[in-house]
């Protein structure tokens, strides 16, 4: 008696199980096979699919356009490091000229000409100055910083860049008074 | 010449090591210099006790921001002078606790690491009980190389094990923290030439990347809390930037009482309502540009009392080509007052806890700035 009662409960269990079927294809045992192709649930399945397929290509698309921005970005970055490295030659070119200048003050004022003196320490001054922005642009092109610090680190460069052709053309002005 | 040495232990930990070459310190040379140079004369028996194999000490009798520096060491602690290779973030030791800051942008800050850590482990060995010097060995170490830091972001707060790689790195000399968008701007060194241009290009970048941000009168928040020096002449240029031209800045006297005054330039100006975030790391030039600023009202100060030192060192190079610094001149802020041994009392006074949390900081900042018509009569809140 106590046997049967067991098969009962077991039987009764099977008999739920069967009753709870399901539309993924993944789970569609036999009664979920053909309850599921015979409730439409198929064609819903192959839209799902086909729905998917064109998310996964979106996304694609997505990932291919951000990576064109990033090399743009970075083609964009390469270009204005380029073109600072540019203007910081040319200043240097005319930090070059002015410090035969001074040399030659020197020769007419004498090497103990007080203003010829303060001149030379400034243009030294200028010229360590220089040697530091180079270094930074250095490494600006080696560092692994993200795209927006790289961005404001090279914004600050142009900026301090500024400063020293300021500084320059302030020397020039003073080497141009003491040549007169 | 005019270089504002912070008195605290920062060691910058991002240039790579190396055994110094041993050579004969030019003590003669020394001691003519600190004789005829230093702002205030040293007794000849202080000269005379200085000692070669224990320098730094004995140099210590005679001023204390005096210090020798090797030529290895000088050019490792030059800023201006190149790359670092490193994690990209100084370490602070605090009584038995090792902390670090860390530089946005840097491979610390990369990895995950917010501004500013307790270090507990390195390549899983606990920092507690380490050397100083060997601490600083595990940390530095070749481009590309690894290392593993367990670290807690506060003392309660859970411990965190991140892997990072060492590489070239050269900070952003005016740092915009992060959130960006609150537009806090961190220096922790005056640099010649260079800060007053990185902060306009910061604030050009600000302007730039959120139009209207500086709006409706907010605040400029500049974080000093661990600014420990630098340029003098940066400080002075820097504070001169949000003062009318001819405003006085203050002065600085040499040996002998020979003072020297200086006033606000012309030029751009800043108009912007500014808030300086400072605690009792702020040091040197970081303390002699807030003292003008909140001299003449143009600033309000958050955060805990400054450390206390306006005297000016200058580096000279010895023959040998190591580094003497040492005390020339005392800077006197526009109440012909030097901050030395005071320190500035902020508008705001704050607990440890907050000083450290920069979100509580910021809105006791914007709090102070809403109602700047009530704190301008000096008196001082105190927030725990």
């Amino acid at each position: 008696m106590k046997r049967m009662t067991l098969m009962v409960a077991v039987m009764g269990t099977l008999g739920l199980a069967g009753c709870a079927t399901t539309t993924d294809p993944h789970e569609g045992g036999l009664l979920g096979g053909i309850q599921g192709m015979g409730s439409g649930a198929y064609d819903q399945r192959v839209q799902e699919r086909e729905d998917r397929l064109e998310q996964l290509r979106q996304a694609q698309q997505e990932l291919q356009t951000e990576r064109e921005d990033l090399e743009a970005r970075k083609t964009r970055q390469r270009r204005e490091v380029a073109l600072e490295r540019e203007r910081l030659a040319a200043l240097d070119r005319d930090v070059t000229g002015l410090s035969r200048q001074v040399e030659s003050l020197s020769d007419r004022h004498g090497e103990e000409d007080q203003r010829v003196q303060a001149l030379q320490t400034r243009l030294d001054d200028l010229r360590g100055r220089m040697n530091t922005q180079q270094s930074a642009l250095d490494a600006l092109e080696g560092s692994g910083m993200g795209d927006a610090e790289t961005d404001l680190r090279r914004r600050q460069l142009e900026e301090q860049r500024n400063a020293l052709r300021e500084e320059f053309d302030l020397l020039m002005e003073l080497s141009l008074d003491l040549a007169r | 010449m005019r270089r504002l040495a912070g008195g605290l232990l920062a060691l910058l930990l991002t240039a790579s090591g190396g055994a110094a070459a041993q050579t004969p310190v030019p003590l003669d040379e020394i001691r003519d210099l600190l004789r005829e140079q230093s702002f205030e004369p040293p007794p000849e028996r202080s000269l005379a006790a200085l000692r070669a194999d224990d320098l730094n000490s004995s140099l210590a009798d005679v001023d204390p921001y005096a210090r020798h520096f090797s030529s290895q060491e000088a050019a490792r602690q030059d800023r201006d002078q190149r790359a670092w290779t490193g994690i990209g973030a100084d370490v602070r030791f605090e009584g038995d606790q090792v902390w670090l800051q860390v530089y946005q942008g840097g491979p610390a800050h990369r990895a995950g690491l917010p501004g500013r850590v307790r270090l507990l482990e390195i390549d899983r060995q606990p920092v507690a009980g380490c050397e100083v010097k060997e601490l600083l060995q595990s940390l530095r170490g070749e481009s590309g190389s690894p290392l593993v830091l367990t670290w807690q972001a506060g003392r309660e707060m859970p411990a965190h094990t991140t892997t990072l790689i060492r590489e070239r790195f050269r900070p952003l000399d005016v740092e915009l923290v992060e959130p960006w968008s609150q537009g806090v701007l961190r220096v922790r060194d005056f640099l010649a030439g260079r800060t007053r241009p990185a902060l306009m290009a910061t604030l050009e970048f600000i302007e730039r990347s959120d139009p209207g941000a500086g709006d409706a009168g907010s605040p400029l928040v500049m974080d000093l809390r661990d600014a420990v020096g630098g340029d003098l002449y940066e400080a002075l240029d820097l504070a001169g930037l949000f003062l009318p031209p001819g405003t006085p800045l203050g002065s600085l006297m040499a040996r002998g009482g020979q003072v020297r005054d200086f006033q606000a330039p012309r030029g751009d100006k800043l108009v912007m309502p500014l808030v300086l975030l400072i605690g009792p790391e702020t040091a040197s030039a970081a303390e002699v540009f807030a003292g003008i600023l909140q001299h003449h009202g143009r600033a309000y100060l958050v955060g805990q009392p400054t450390f206390g030192k306006c005297s000016s060192q200058t580096d000279r190079r010895l023959s040998d080509g190591s580094v003497l610094r040492f005390t020339n001149r005392e800077v006197l802020l526009p109440d012909g007052q030097s901050c030395s041994g005071r320190g500035l009392t902020p508008e705001m006074v704050v607990g440890d806890s907050v000083l450290r949390d920069l979100s509580r900081l910021m809105s006791l900042a914007m709090a102070l700035q809403a109602g700047r018509g009530v704190v301008g009569t000096g008196q001082e809140a105190v927030v725990q």
